[in-house]
């Protein structure tokens, strides 16, 4: 435990001694303001659920940059040498490195809850649907940062990674759109992947557990096969 | 007797369709210094990332203080100092804050790691760079950086991959004295291609070629052959005419490097009993004045290349 929580912080340091970390926060913040004062002045409704939808893409389009340094940077400059001839396993790496880029969502996240407390001030917000849709951004992002770690652990070079990442990202964002042409039962088996699919019901305050338990999945299996790829030497 | 530190045996390192260390065996006793020597290639690098850990044989094993690199890599890792080559560490963080976190994730805390850190910075003379970030380092202190991260938790062996490759005369001067002060209690692995380099600080040297170890110790390789350095007050005709008499002597060859005195020989030949005594008698009966007749430590380089040659003839 006391290695991860080392590991954790060298990962959390080195995220945030890069302009990546505060680029992707500022951006994050200045187009959910944008976004979060227009919709209030054109609806005239304390609903959060159009914002949400808006996060939803937003973390489709930025973990990729957050995740892709993660490992192939590491593989580039060979500094992995050094982490993995020291006594610590390829999983406490893995989950150093995936629970800081998580950390950083949620931080994201918690900066955006201020637009739950404007609503709260101003008006009579429904809090359903805000609660279930931070959470479905909170296990939407796990997924995706897990998906990212995969990407960076597998190639040394963080472009090819975070291309890598974002063309998966995108390929289960619109699966169920062409899901459906397939045959039976592949049709279900593909739409079942879409990202935007599990994500729907959170962000309209709809809770199921399939919805959570694919997510979930999704983490653990990508954490998994994270520490496999690294250990495989 | 103690068991040796390092245990190396039938060792197979394989990408793909290409054989990197081909069946390589050794040990490794408590306090040797150890040189690998190879052409670049060669699977030192190989041999190095599977005894720490790094990577896993194809074939074989390898054991560090007792501990299997492939079941017990953890406790393996624990007993392992590693400086691999062109000494990779993170730009971002400071000298210190870099010492501290490689003290910490070997376990060490507190005032263990505190200590550590304060002790492997004086023993590298980093005092005066400990608050620099590491990308603004010179090449010859990021090596020192290297180092003194390996030696933090006063690990049972020390593995260190060309560590004076881009370091000027002084620096590689500071490094030999470092490993002359480890020898002894510390268990040392050197790779290098550079043969003086590992000469002046092993106490065996081992060569590999093509992943194939050619020895497990050249300097006693070397032991059925003698050099010997004379100063004779003759022309080098003279002492070939003079020493083809002596039974087993070699070769003779002038000495020309900068600042060699005239009349300086190198003699090569094979060992035996009264050699220096036969030489002094062949010389004095020919009236070549001797001045200097010195016994010199077995050339690396030639025992290199005759072994290599050896395995190439075989080859053949």
């Amino acid at each position: 435990m006391r290695s991860f929580a080392v590991l954790l912080h060298k990962e959390v340091m080195a995220l945030f001694s890069s302009p990546i970390a505060y680029v992707v926060v500022t951006v994050f913040l200045l187009i959910m303001g944008y976004s979060f004062t227009l919709t209030l002045f054109i609806s005239h409704t304390p609903s959060l659920v159009p914002l949400f939808f808006q996060m939803f893409v937003l973390f489709l389009l930025t973990v990729p940059i957050i995740t892709m340094r993660l490992v192939a940077e590491e593989r580039k400059l060979r500094t992995i040498e050094m982490l993995l001839t020291a006594p610590v396993s390829e999983a406490q790496i893995v989950l150093a490195k995936f629970a800081a880029s998580f950390g950083l969502l949620v931080l994201m996240l918690l900066l955006s809850a201020a637009y739950p407390i404007v609503l709260a001030l101003y008006g009579d917000p429904d809090w359903g649907p805000i609660y279930s849709g931070y959470l479905g951004l909170v296990l939407l992002g796990g997924a995706l940062v897990g998906c990212g770690l995969l990407a960076s652990t597998l190639v040394s070079n963080q472009i090819i990674a975070a291309l890598l990442s974002l063309s998966l990202f995108l390929l289960l964002w619109i699966i169920d759109d062409f899901g459906y042409l397939l045959p039976d039962p592949l049709d279900t088996l593909v739409v079942n992947l879409s990202l935007s699919g599990h994500f729907k019901p959170f962000a309209t305050g709809s809770l199921y557990l399939s919805d959570a338990a694919f997510y979930v999945s999704a983490t653990l299996l990508t954490l998994f096969l994270s520490a496999r790829a690294l250990a495989q030497r | 007797m103690n068991p040796p530190i390092v245990v190396a045996q039938n060792l197979v390192k394989r990408y793909g369709p290409r054989l990197a260390v081909r069946g390589v065996s050794f040990t490794i006793d408590a306090g040797e210094v150890v040189g690998l020597l190879g052409p670049n290639g060669s699977g030192k690098s190989s041999i190095f990332r599977i005894l720490t850990g790094y990577l896993t044989p194809t074939l074989g094993s390898v054991s560090v203080a007792g501990h299997d690199a492939v079941t017990r890599s953890l406790a393996l890792r624990r007993e392992v100092g590693y400086v691999p080559e062109d000494a990779p560490l993170y730009d971002h963080m400071r000298v210190a804050e870099l010492l501290r976190f490689m003290a910490r994730i070997k376990g060490l805390s507190g005032a263990a790691a505190r200590r550590a850190v304060e002790s492997a910075a004086a023993r590298l003379g980093l005092a005066r760079v400990m608050t620099m970030p590491i990308a603004k380092l010179s090449r010859g202190f990021r090596q020192r950086v290297a180092i003194a991260q390996a030696l933090l938790n006063e690990p049972k062996l020390l593995v260190l991959d060309e560590p004076t490759s881009g370091l000027d005369p002084s620096q590689v001067n500071a490094f030999r004295d470092l490993i002359r002060s480890l020898a002894g209690r510390q268990t040392v692995l050197i790779a290098s291609h550079v043969l003086p380099e590992i000469a002046q600080v092993a106490s065996r040297v081992m060569i590999l070629l093509d992943g194939t170890l050619l020895t497990t110790d050249a300097l006693r390789h070397g032991g059925d052959r003698r050099r010997l350095r004379l100063e004779v007050d003759g022309s080098e005709a003279e002492l070939r005419a003079c020493l083809a008499a002596v039974a087993g002597v070699r070769a003779v060859s002038a000495r020309a490097g900068a600042g060699d005195p005239p009349g300086g020989y190198i003699v090569e030949a094979d060992e035996r009993p009264f050699l220096a005594r036969d030489i002094a008698a062949a010389l004095a009966e020919r009236r070549l004045a001797l001045s200097e007749l010195t016994p010199l430590p077995p050339d690396l380089e030639h025992i290199f290349l005759e072994l290599t040659r050896r395995r190439g003839e075989a080859a053949a």
